[in-house]
């Protein structure tokens, strides 16, 4: 039964319309993964000395120990994020005379594959055979590293769990967000320190190596609970229920005034709203919101790199529109036919997106003007970096947009979703980012850096001042391609 | 009314449609028939300007399909879920396409009372998305979608498949009515010769894309069984 589950697996994902197609993206997938696995490889390796060298603290394994629930707390928000809910398409299976106990089993267990299970591995390995063995014994370092394994795998089981019940919604994420926060201020005010309970618990087990019995007890009973649940939640309504149905309702009148173009973007604003993929793209976006702080707090950024604060901006300030608009038509493909057949001309649609993107990236640039606390010179970047985003990269995202678009299922998480993704979306960043760069390098070569910055703004400013004709021209593009978009869309 | 001329669509070489004129006027009941793969629902999107032909052109009221959009406030449509927005409920879905045609607060109640029977209490009101729908409920909202507007011309594809038989009366009823109090022109396309000789005054066959058979008057359905034994 295993076997056939696992072939229709296989078959589903060889079989599926991206498989193969997608050369650019599984090379590049496929490198990632490979980078990230080289990665923690060598920063395992290297952990020991980091820890006695860099941070200079004689004792690491104490000091790791101490650390380690930080690290599973780290883990849970990456799991989080990345780990999808084990789903096989269950309803084909539920009237066939195959026991429900073994669907439930094999769901669980394949989700085991994943790569963050391999990454505690990776990371503390080297550490386990290298300095706790050597410290203690090989038996302590191996009972050090399973347990840390197992409490890993716990951890797979209650992500599932946690997911399974909030179902991505906000709540599960602002829930996991105040708890780290607490956990931190806690820390911090030093009511109460996580390391203090780390500490003594891996200590435990390298003096102990039987303590190992303890994480796999946990996992066995983490596993259990997640195999009743399966098991007593696979019916068709169990199974639909996970998408939500729950609807807000969202609706800004003032854009009424705009007639159509405000209609549509009403549309628009509850697809983002109400579907998951879409919404996750704002979430993160918010979330990049803060991506300054990292670069703003350094010096070697403020001070060594000016240009380097460009790409922060056009960053910062762009982030949804590039990231949203990547997909800017795909989003609408489950419904393209129904647009072209409504009465608005393709100079409305092209606007109401227009617009849409406009008041996003202004939005994002507005809310960025706090920056402006780590000096002047970031509020005049950010300021050249939303005119060029405004005025240039808009057009930029709407005509690369338009190229070779491919459908995309609204209801998907956005983690590790590559659904839609073709060689446009890989190479749409590169004007939006590199263009900027383009215009400054010459003026900065010249030493005036400045002058560079305000280059970008003005040509910014041009685009703006142009939008009715770069519209008219966006909308000549669209009319020619909307029938091999359509046709696409279509497709699936 | 809609004017087809020299319309051919090719994939690859091979035709999948091939109208040489089809004149459609107004207030007419068309309906197209024809086995899978005759090209009725290309032909349809060709109308709608859903897919772009090879040659020859589709006119609506004089105006080009392909040049302007004029002719959307003229015609109503529902081909299949493309035409659905899966996730708003059908009630903002219709206030959304009111709004497009100019709708006001009394239009809606207007359109609302009219397919209120057609309806039957599941649409209206529920807090359901279209992509949640049953496929016969989905089916009535983008038929009601495409009434929206009083359209002169309203195309539909396969409009009584999935339907339960009282709304497949209802709907008939419907068209009916709207044909004789506004001059209502319908395109429809059916596998069901019984409700396409019911609904229609006019039916043509088609096959591998080419008009067969343009039938109209009295004992269409013989003739049309006839062909189709074969």
């Amino acid at each position: 039964m295993i076997l056939a589950f696992l072939s229709h697996t296989w078959k589903k994902f060889s079989r599926s319309v991206s498989f193969g197609k997608e050369v650019v993206t599984s090379i590049f997938l496929g490198f990632f993964a490979l980078m990230m696995v080289i990665y923690s490889l060598a920063l395992g390796f290297a952990l020991d000395h980091i820890i006695t060298t860099t941070l200079n603290i004689s004792d690491s394994v104490t000091f790791l120990n101490g650390i380690l629930f930080y690290y599973f707390g780290f883990e849970f928000m990456m799991r989080y994020f990345l780990q999808n809910l084990p789903v096989l398409d269950v309803q084909p299976y539920l009237h066939l005379p195959i026991k429900k106990s073994s669907i439930a089993h094999y769901l669980l267990g394949k989700s085991i594959i994943h790569v963050l299970n391999l990454l505690p591995l990776l990371l503390f390995t080297p550490f386990a055979f290298m300095v706790v063995a050597g410290k203690e014994s090989t038996g302590a370092a191996w009972s050090w590293i399973g347990s840390i394994w197992l409490l890993s795998l716990s951890m797979h089981y209650i992500v599932i769990l946690f997911k399974k019940q909030l179902d991505d919604s906000v709540w599960g994420f602002l829930l996991l967000i105040s708890l780290f926060s607490l956990l931190g201020a806690s820390d911090y005010f030093g009511w109460f320190k996580v390391s203090e309970l780390s500490a003594p618990v891996f200590t435990f087990i390298i003096e102990h190596p039987a303590g190992i019995f303890i994480p796999l007890l946990l996992l066995a009973l983490l596993y259990l609970i997640n195999f009743r649940f399966f098991r007593q939640s696979m019916y068709i309504e169990d199974l639909a229920a996970q998408k939500e149905s729950t609807t807000v309702t969202t609706h800004f009148d003032f854009l009424n005034r705009f007639g159509a173009i405000g209609e549509w973007i009403n549309v628009e604003i509850k697809l983002i709203l109400r579907n998951k993929r879409p919404r996750n793209i704002l979430f993160l976006s918010g979330f990049f919101l803060f991506y300054g702080l990292i670069f703003y707090t350094n010096k070697t950024y403020t001070e060594g790199m000016p240009g380097f604060l460009l790409f922060v901006g056009v960053f910062v300030t762009g982030i949804f529109m590039l990231n949203y608009g990547q997909f800017l038509f795909s989003w609408q493909g489950g419904h393209f036919d129904f647009i072209i057949t409504q009465p608005i001309s393709m100079r409305e649609y092209i606007q109401s997106k227009y617009w849409l993107l406009c008041s996003v990236g202004l939005i994002c640039f507005m809310l960025s003007i706090p920056y402006v606390y780590f000096g002047w010179k970031i509020l005049l970047i950010h300021t050249v970096a939303a005119l060029f985003n405004l005025g240039v990269n808009t057009f930029v995202i709407l005509n690369i947009a338009m190229w070779e678009p491919k459908k995309i299922d609204l209801d998907k998480g956005a983690a590790f979703n590559y659904e839609g993704v073709g060689a446009a979306q890989w190479l749409m960043s590169l004007p939006v980012i590199l263009v900027p760069y383009v215009i400054y390098t010459p003026f900065s070569l010249m030493g005036y850096p400045n002058a560079g910055l305000v280059a970008i703004g003005v040509i910014g400013l041009f685009g703006i001042a142009l939008h009715k004709q770069l519209i008219d021209l966006t909308t000549k593009r669209l009319i020619q391609k909307k029938y091999d978009m359509a046709a696409r869309f279509r497709k699936e | 009314m809609i004017l087809v001329k020299e319309l051919k669509k090719e994939y690859k070489g091979s035709s999948v449609v091939n109208v040489s004129e089809l004149s459609i006027p107004r207030g007419e009941s068309f309906g197209l028939v024809g086995n899978n793969g005759a090209g009725k629902t290309t032909l349809f999107r060709m109308i709608l300007d859903l897919i772009k032909p090879t040659s020859g052109e589709v006119t609506i009221n004089g105006n080009n399909v392909q040049l302007n959009d004029e002719w959307k406030k003229q015609v109503g449509s529902f081909l299949d879920e493309n035409f659905l927005i899966s996730y708003l409920t059908p009630d903002e879905y219709f206030q959304f396409v009111g709004k497009l045609h100019g709708y006001s607060q009394e239009d809606m109640k207007n359109f609302y009372s009219k397919f209120e029977e057609l309806f039957n209490g599941e649409l209206i009101g529920k807090n359901k998305r279209i992509g949640d729908l049953s496929k016969g409920n989905l089916k009535k909202a983008g038929i009601a979608a495409a009434f929206i507007g009083n359209p002169e011309v309203i195309i539909l594809d396969e409009p009584f498949e999935n339907l339960d038989p009282t709304s497949q009366i209802r709907l008939k009823d419907l068209l009916k009515k709207e044909q004789q109090e506004r001059h209502l022109t319908f395109l429809i396309s059916s596998h069901d010769l019984n409700h396409v000789t019911d609904l229609c005054n006019r039916i043509v066959i088609l096959e591998k894309g080419q008009v067969i058979k343009d039938l109209k008057g009295e004992n269409t359905l013989a003739e049309l069984e006839e062909y189709f034994k074969a």
